[in-house]
């Protein structure tokens, strides 16, 4: 395909070195994005919906997310580290939550703003695009940045029902942008960095839906950024400044699955898991469910706890994550010196939250003209029938179907089934292509 | 195009596979997404039909550049009076059938509205045949 028809791009990258074509990531693709050319994986582009399945199954540890260098920050006088409240979660409750951002301080950041801040702002958004869209029954959460492609590539009729407006993150970039802005410092002297629990949001950064900035600097993999802070908490070093506590309970649940949910009346449907959002939207495409209102998706199992670049069991993050709203449920009880600051949140803001338009991106249509289309899929379907329907994967493809799609695709070969023309030199050259130096020539 | 797909009779949790696979090629094909969801609602309604109230049957998808046309036969009871039966709200469903969440008498009236054409061939003790169309054009 032509790099100019590439209209996603990713920050999920196969080591070739480390790679052993083993086809496990192939296999469990909810979007059939992966093949297999000269004997390792290749992501494609178009396809890929940045949910890190595949990383979360690779045995060998050869998929990966490519990250900004940390270094980065050194470019900028003034370095904002920009923390989802699922970072928190990663630490023992001994750690507090100031002595966490110390070391981020002692690390290099000059300011610390956590992401969920803007919660409370982007729920009021979100009703009033509800209420403005009266014809639209369910509201998909643009939240999880996966959810997003994942309906554009499968469920091209359920864009529509996509809330467009951006995410925690973007508010939360605009708000401290301004805020510092504000203060008089210059621009190009502020660096804002994201500390990311997954590749989807990556590439919500880096590649926006909408090709709108996103005026954040550079994107820090949490897990990397845990074990440098993992290391300084335990030579433990009590000069901490206590910071005021800026999230409330509701924003510090709000990344879990469930927590967004909350925020709206009528209790809404909480989907997550990869699988389980598949199903559902499944049924959401079929009216075989009726979900009026807001619905929270989420790819991750239980929320962004379970992202891939995170570091503790899903589970036991939560529970941290629940034990650290209740304790600011207690403190603001206590009418201890708790500030809400929102004034970062202006009508400004709101306006520049409008995504203004999410395109669908059919995985499934085989061609524009439905002429052409209709005779390759009646190919397909006589080409699958010659096929032994074992999914075996040895062609490269994650299944029979798939190959069968890919030949009429022109991306592969029928000789490549091991079953057809077996021993043919045609079929050693098209698995030679499919495996590389992986086959024994035999005809020598 | 030629599809086709058999019904087991009681199998409520299989039921929906032949509208699954007809919606897959459809996207392939690019049809319009309201079309897509007409058919998948009439054809997903007739199977669970063929299901509850007969005793399973075969179905026969044909697609072309105009239409889709679906036949949907079983052999089962019949229905005694169709015009009944096509009204909302009417259903003899049995007290297991509306413990899986079907029996509101909502089928028939659903694929009546979805489709562009409807025969229904019904003999009691014999079985019952639905001949659905959606045109694309
Ligand atoms: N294939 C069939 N064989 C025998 N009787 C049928 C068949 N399809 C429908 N009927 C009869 O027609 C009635 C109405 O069917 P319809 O699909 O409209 O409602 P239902 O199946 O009872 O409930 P719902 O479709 O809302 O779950 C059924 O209750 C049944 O008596
Ligand atoms: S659920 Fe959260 S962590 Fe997982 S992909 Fe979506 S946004 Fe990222
Ligand atoms: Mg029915």
């Amino acid at each position: 395909m032509a790099p100019t028809d590439t209209y996603f791009r990713h920050s999920l990258k196969v080591n070739d070195y480390l790679c052993s074509g083993c086809t496990t990531c192939m296999r469990i693709c909810p979007t059939a994005a992966i093949r297999i050319r000269g004997g390792k994986a290749v992501i494609s582009d178009n396809k890929c919906v940045d949910c890190g399945e595949c990383l979360k199954s690779c045995p060998r540890k050869a998929i990966y997310i490519k990250q900004d260098d940390f270094n980065l920050i050194e470019n900028y006088g003034c370095r904002v580290a920009l923390v989802p409240a699922v970072f928190i979660g990663q630490f023992e409750e001994k750690y507090k939550t100031k002595d966490i951002y110390a070391c981020l301080k002692k690390l290099g950041f000059t300011h610390i703003y956590e992401v969920e801040h803007s919660v409370e702002f982007l729920v009021d958004l979100y009703k009033e695009y509800m209420a403005n869209h009266p014809e639209i029954r369910t509201f998909i959460s643009p939240y999880c940045p996966a959810v997003i492609r994942l309906v554009q590539v499968r469920y091209p009729s359920l864009v529509d029902n996509i809330i467009r407006l951006k995410s925690p993150l973007d508010v939360a970039a605009r708000a401290i942008l301004k805020k510092l802005l504000d203060q008089g410092i210059r621009r190009e002297a502020i660096g804002i960095f994201y500390v990311t629990p997954c590749a989807a949001k990556i590439a919500s950064v880096k590649y926006p839906v909408s090709n709108q900035d996103t005026h954040i600097a550079g994107v820090i993999n949490m897990d990397f950024l845990y074990n440098k802070v993992k290391l300084m908490l335990s030579n433990s070093d009590k000069d901490a400044e206590a910071i005021n506590h800026t999230l409330t309970p509701a924003d510090v649940l709000w990344p879990l699955s469930r927590g967004e949910a909350a925020n709206f009346p009528g209790s809404p449907y909480a989907v997550d898991g990869l699988q389980n959002v598949i199903q559902f939207l499944d049924r959401l495409e079929d009216d075989k469910v009726d979900a009026p209102g807001l619905v929270e998706l989420r790819v991750c199992e239980e929320g962004c706890v379970g992202g891939v670049l995170t570091t503790q069991n899903c589970f036991v993050a939560r529970k941290r994550m629940e034990n650290r709203a209740k304790l600011l449920a207690r403190l603001h009880h206590d009418q201890q010196e708790l500030t809400y600051d929102h004034t970062e949140f202006s009508e400004q803001i709101a306006e520049q939250m409008v995504i203004p338009e999410i395109k669908p991106r059919s995985l499934y249509q085989l061609d524009e003209n439905f002429g052409t289309a209709f005779k390759m899929a009646e190919q397909m379907k006589k080409i699958e029938k010659e096929l032994p329907g074992i999914n075996c994967s040895a062609c490269g493809a994650p299944s029979c179907a798939a190959l069968a799609e890919d030949i009429v695709r022109g991306d592969a070969d029928v000789n490549s089934c091991i079953f057809i023309n077996r021993h043919s030199e045609a079929s050693e050259a098209a698995i030679r292509r499919v495996w590389g130096d992986c086959v024994k020539s035999e005809t020598k | 195009m030629h599809y086709t797909f058999t019904i087991e009779q009681g199998n409520f949790t299989d039921a929906g596979q032949a509208s699954s696979s007809v919606k897959r090629t459809l996207k392939q094909l690019g049809v319009d997404p309201a079309n897509i969801k007409r058919t998948v609602v009439a054809l997903f309604e007739a199977e669970i039909n063929a299901v509850a109230h007969a005793y399973g049957g075969t179905i026969d998808v044909d697609i072309d550049d105009g239409k889709i046309v679906m036949v949907v036969a079983d052999q089962g009871p019949g229905i005694p009076n169709i015009d009944l039966a096509m009204q909302e709200g009417w259903s003899t469903a049995s007290a297991k059938v509306r413990e899986m969440g079907y029996g509101a008498g909502m089928g028939l009236p659903n694929i009546k509205k979805n489709t562009d054409d409807l025969k229904i061939d019904t003999k009691i003790g014999v079985g019952t045949t639905l001949t659905m169309t959606v045109n694309l054009v």
